[in-house]
């Protein structure tokens, strides 16, 4: 199923593409709009960094379930002898895939164009990028899940979407923040442990709450 | 029920106006406490009730729990729509603003959302069953959220305050308050529960004569 989303994506190009240009848009808009200083910009960073990637995400979650309606695959899809479970993780792990694309290219660019000291310390910024995604990919899966009832394309999705996974955003950001200020002290292990909570919770329940959405 | 809800109304609206003594720093403007902690505390407590009945339909299938929870959902948004504008004038009168982004602000505005997104999930769904299993899901998670989002906003410093000292009389105060509105909640939660169970008959009713 992973790879049927892959290779579906990879043919058509219609989620990818317009996914990180949006991401490079609202960064590029973000960094106009802030003429700082070099201090003040570090300080705002992570905050810019995860807003991008998570309005960019908006575009990839809302997508999750949608081509399968849209396309009739759904019923065929169902006729897998997988449970409801298994499909959950395989657009869960779609979706890891997709956020990680537009979170590398994000990073480049503030490390490389906006001078941002993300990777002063590597390994707390990489655990910070996997915990901020798993977050966003499981809550979002979940929610994009129930496009499979609603009508048409009301936005009503990307709004559930983007409630449920702030405290991902605000953990994310602040524990970004301490790394560019090279703290990473008790404060910075809560934003972590919040994170890590969150990512527990939210693939337990997506696991569990999945077959309530996908019955008939 | 109409007599009992206005009869509730009128001692809580004489009481705060007439026998709660007056602030001495803030004035009349801090009777306003009087209407938003009840609000805020029914606000959460009917988006927890409203989970709480959506996993009994998920688990059980009785239209009875969905009736509840949607029913829980209504009262509980009006009630933290009521949290916020009521906090706003206080606000106001108190910081000299109508918002900020404290951390308890933005905590009650994101279950308003949340709530917000439960109650229009219904209007953008064709089919009651897939809707109502639907709407239970959105609950579950929404309370799932709401410690995390109480979590990451608690983090900041806040101005909002945190269970201030008040003199004997204005806490009995804020206890008639509390009971009268619970009395308003519970009616409104029950007439409301009607309601949706006689509309899903009267839909059922139309559904067999065609």
């Amino acid at each position: 199923m992973v790879q049927k989303d892959l290779v579906s994506e990879l043919r058509t190009g219609l989620v990818w593409p317009p996914m990180c240009l949006f991401g490079l848009l609202v960064a590029a808009v973000f960094s106009f709009q802030m003429e700082l200083l070099a201090d003040q910009r570090i300080q705002i960073a992570g905050g810019l960094l995860w807003l991008a990637t998570v309005f960019a995400g908006m575009l990839v979650l809302d997508r999750t379930f949608a081509a399968e309606r849209e396309e009739g695959c759904w019923h065929a899809m169902k006729l897998y002898p997988v449970s409801a479970t298994m499909i959950y993780f395989a657009k869960f792990a779609v979706n890891v895939i997709t956020l990680a694309i537009i979170q590398l290219i994000l990073i480049a660019l503030f490390v490389f164009v906006a001078d941002i000291p993300l990777f002063k310390h590597p390994w707390a910024m990489l655990s910070v990028a996997v915990l901020g995604n798993l977050g966003i990919a499981s809550a979002g899966t979940i929610l994009s899940a129930l496009g499979l009832g609603i009508r048409g394309n009301s936005g009503l999705l990307s709004l559930l979407i983007l409630a449920v996974v702030i405290p991902v955003v605000i953990a994310a950001a602040e524990a970004t923040r301490l790394i560019c200020t090279d703290d990473l002290g008790d404060m910075w292990r809560r934003w972590i442990h919040l994170l890590v909570v969150f990512v527990l919770v939210f693939i337990s329940a997506g696991a569990a709450l999945i077959d309530f959405i996908v019955e008939e | 029920m109409l007599h009992a809800t206005t009869a509730c109304l009128l001692i809580a609206g004489a009481a705060v106006s007439y026998f709660a003594s007056t602030e001495k720093t803030m004035g009349d403007a801090q009777r306003i406490l009087y209407l938003h902690v009840p609000m805020a505390w029914f606000g959460l407590i009917a988006f927890l009730v409203t989970a709480i009945t959506g996993a009994l339909y998920l688990r059980s299938r009785e239209a009875e729990w969905d009736y509840w929870s949607q029913a829980s959902a209504e009262v509980g948004w009006l009630c933290l729509t009521l949290t916020i504008v009521t906090g706003s004038i206080w606000a106001h009168a108190a910081w000299n603003t109508w918002w900020t982004w404290d951390p308890r602000l933005t905590t009650v505005f994101i279950l308003w959302v949340i709530n917000s997104g439960y109650l229009l999930l219904r209007g953008n769904m064709e089919d009651t069953l897939q809707s109502a299993r639907f709407r239970a899901v959105v609950a579950i998670i929404g309370a799932l959220d709401l410690p995390m989002i109480v979590m990451a906003t608690r983090w900041f410093r806040g101005m909002h305050p945190v269970a201030p000292r008040m003199e004997p009389g204005m806490r009995v105060m804020l206890l008639i308050s509390v009971a009268v509105f619970s009395v308003i909640f519970g009616i409104l939660l029950v007439r409301r529960r009607g309601h949706l169970y006689l509309a899903n008959r009267i839909a059922l009713i139309k559904q067999e004569t065609d």
